[in-house]
């Protein structure tokens, strides 16, 4: 699973799809940057309509937004990482050299993890940095802050990637997966946070999970400790890489 | 430069022995009982039409699929059980060679060679060069030709210095050059001591390029030998070129040892029977009765036996499969 010539290979692959990683710095680091800056501008122009672009009401206002900009991110490169192989039909020449498919999926997800990760991580960085350098005169977003709202995005990351990847692994189109995988962090996702008759069972979606991992609000008031929260992240990503290992390894090509 | 061959073990082990293999998909047999040796350090032929389970049988071999019957053994490993040390010493090209089109040449042996030992790295450049591709290795292979991507194929195949080279239909999409090219290659590969077990359904080109052969057809080995084996255990045919074709194909059809007497491209194609008489007795007698019924006779030519010869008779024409 940490085999670092495989991992290596995968960044190399991801990296070289230039289109792709200028999607995800737009998506992410490019939105937040200018989100920023057209808020501070109309903040700047008219101060009484419009209130500081950030602070740290301005960050968990964002937040929720800027969390759904990383899951996309994730689903399009772990749905990348996940399929290209396959799509390219090079899983069969890969897997004919002996090597363990399990060691070969894995290293989709680590190698997917090393480029959204660090493109999670800049989001944040602009986002805390925009909280502080517009906050004027608000107040700024402390260390607990920052730290929670940096894992939300993290963990959005990877579990956007790990769903990608495990899906990918799934059906091999990458087109179709990325469909699959946006709808279900816009639509399903939220539709199951409304579903009363779930009950608690609602702590169990993974958006809820982020939620209170990134101490913001939950949907609909469910309430999620930490430790479930970060449990039901796990479970999620270990689920979506648990499916993608076993389809990898019975696959016949 | 050459790429030396390290670290082969001594063994009388074949290449590739299968024994009884199978390989069902629902109630169609892709493979059925397939008995195959390749000795080792020898170009083998897998000969089959579209559809005869050539395929089925590499993928079969490089754990690729499984076998719902049978045993088979790679380079002295029995398979699946030792799998990944059978394979580390295999390079394989499956259908047609397939990279990452956005990667160069280069990158796609790094990334390959990353799935490989180490040491795989080191060969990169030898590979590229081996198949004259050193020039052309920064390039995006989307932009590669299919001969190019062929030729890259074999460099991604050497990367592991295999002992077992396996191609299927490495001949495809090549020109005249590229073929001839790729049969040096192969040539060379065996000289330096590897063996390579080659699919393809361009039956003059194995009989070029092989030593050994088997034909498969619709799942089943038919025959396997050495390719003058083969070739010898065709029918013995004569092309007679006489007047009255018509007429000298019925007399002749009626003298014992001749099974067959058939216009062919101008002349009269004459299939012997296996315990026909040797040549000279029964040319003499085929000339004899046509000179006995004034038939004038200008030509008499004995057929060489080819492997498309023994390949046409072996196996199951389409019009008669089901």
């Amino acid at each position: 699973m940490f085999d670092l010539q495989l991992i290596r290979a995968e960044l190399l692959k991801l990296r070289r799809r230039r289109g792709m990683i200028a999607i995800a710095l737009l998506t992410t680091v490019g939105f937040v940057a200018l989100a920023f800056g057209v808020t501070a501008i109309q903040h700047a122009g008219d101060p009484v309509k419009y209130g500081p672009a950030g602070g740290l009401a301005g960050l968990r206002d964002a937040l929720p937004t800027i969390e759904v900009l990383v899951l996309i991110m994730g689903s399009i490169v772990g749905a990348t990482a996940g399929t290209q192989d396959l799509e390219s039909g090079v899983f069969r020449d890969l897997a004919a050299t002996g090597r363990s498919r399990t060691a070969l999926f894995g290293a989709r997800f680590t190698g997917g993890l090393a480029v959204t990760v660090p493109i999670a991580l800049t989001t944040a960085a602009v986002m805390v940095g925009g909280a502080f350098a517009f906050a004027d005169g608000l107040a700024t977003p402390g260390a607990a802050a920052v730290a929670s709202s940096t894992a939300l995005l993290v963990g959005a990351a990877a579990l956007a990637t790990a769903a990608g990847v495990g899906a990918g692994a799934l059906f091999g189109s990458r087109g179709p997966v990325i469909g699959m995988l946006l709808g279900f962090f816009l639509a399903i996702q939220p539709l199951l946070a409304a579903m009363g008759l779930l009950g608690g069972g609602r702590a169990l979606v993974p958006g809820q999970a982020l939620a209170r991992i990134g101490d913001i609000p939950t949907a609909h008031g469910v309430h999620v400790g930490l430790g479930l929260g970060v449990g039901v992240l796990a479970a999620w990503i270990l689920a979506a890489l648990g499916a993608g290992a076993w389809r990898t390894t019975t696959r016949e090509i | 430069m050459i790429i030396a061959m390290t670290h082969l073990p001594v063994t009388d082990s074949p290449a590739v022995e299968t024994r009884g293999l199978g390989k069902r998909f629902g109630a169609r047999a892709a493979l059925d009982g397939v008995d195959l040796v390749v000795p080792r350090g020898c170009a083998f032929g897998f000969l089959g039409a579209n559809g005869a389970g050539k395929t089925t049988l590499i993928r079969l071999l490089l754990g690729l699929a499984q076998p719902t019957a049978g045993t088979m053994r790679v380079l002295g490993h029995e398979l699946p059980a030792g799998r990944a040390q059978a394979l580390s010493r295999v390079g394989a090209i499956i259908e047609e060679p397939r990279f990452h089109p956005h990667l160069s040449g280069r990158e796609n042996l790094e990334v390959h060679a990353a799935a490989r030992d180490r040491a795989a790295f080191g060969r990169i450049d030898a590979s590229l060069q081996r198949v004259g591709l050193t020039a052309r290795a920064g390039d995006k292979v989307k932009s590669y030709s299919l001969g190019m991507r062929q030729r890259l194929g074999v460099a991604r195949c050497l990367l592991t210095d295999p002992e077992l080279l396996i191609l299927d239909e490495p001949l495809n999409g090549l020109d005249p050059a590229g073929i001839l090219e790729m049969r040096r290659l192969i040539r060379d590969l065996v000289d330096e001591g590897r063996s390579v077990l080659l699919s393809s359904h361009l039956l003059d080109e194995v009989e070029k390029t092989c030593d050994y052969a088997a034909i498969v057809d619709q799942g089943r080995v038919v025959a396997q030998g050495a390719i003058g084996e083969l070739v010898e255990g065709g029918p013995r045919v004569v092309d007679i070129v006489c007047h009255d074709a018509l007429q000298a194909a019925v007399l002749l059809a009626a003298i014992p040892g001749v099974t067959q007497a058939t216009d062919h491209e101008g002349s009269l194609r004459v299939t012997l029977a296996p315990d026909a008489p040797v040549d000279h007795e029964i040319v003499t007698a085929m000339l004899r009765r046509l000179l006995d019924h004034d038939i004038a006779v200008e030509r008499v030519a004995p057929v060489a036996s080819s492997l498309e010869d023994r390949f046409l008779t072996m196996t199951t024409r389409l019009e008669d499969r089901s």
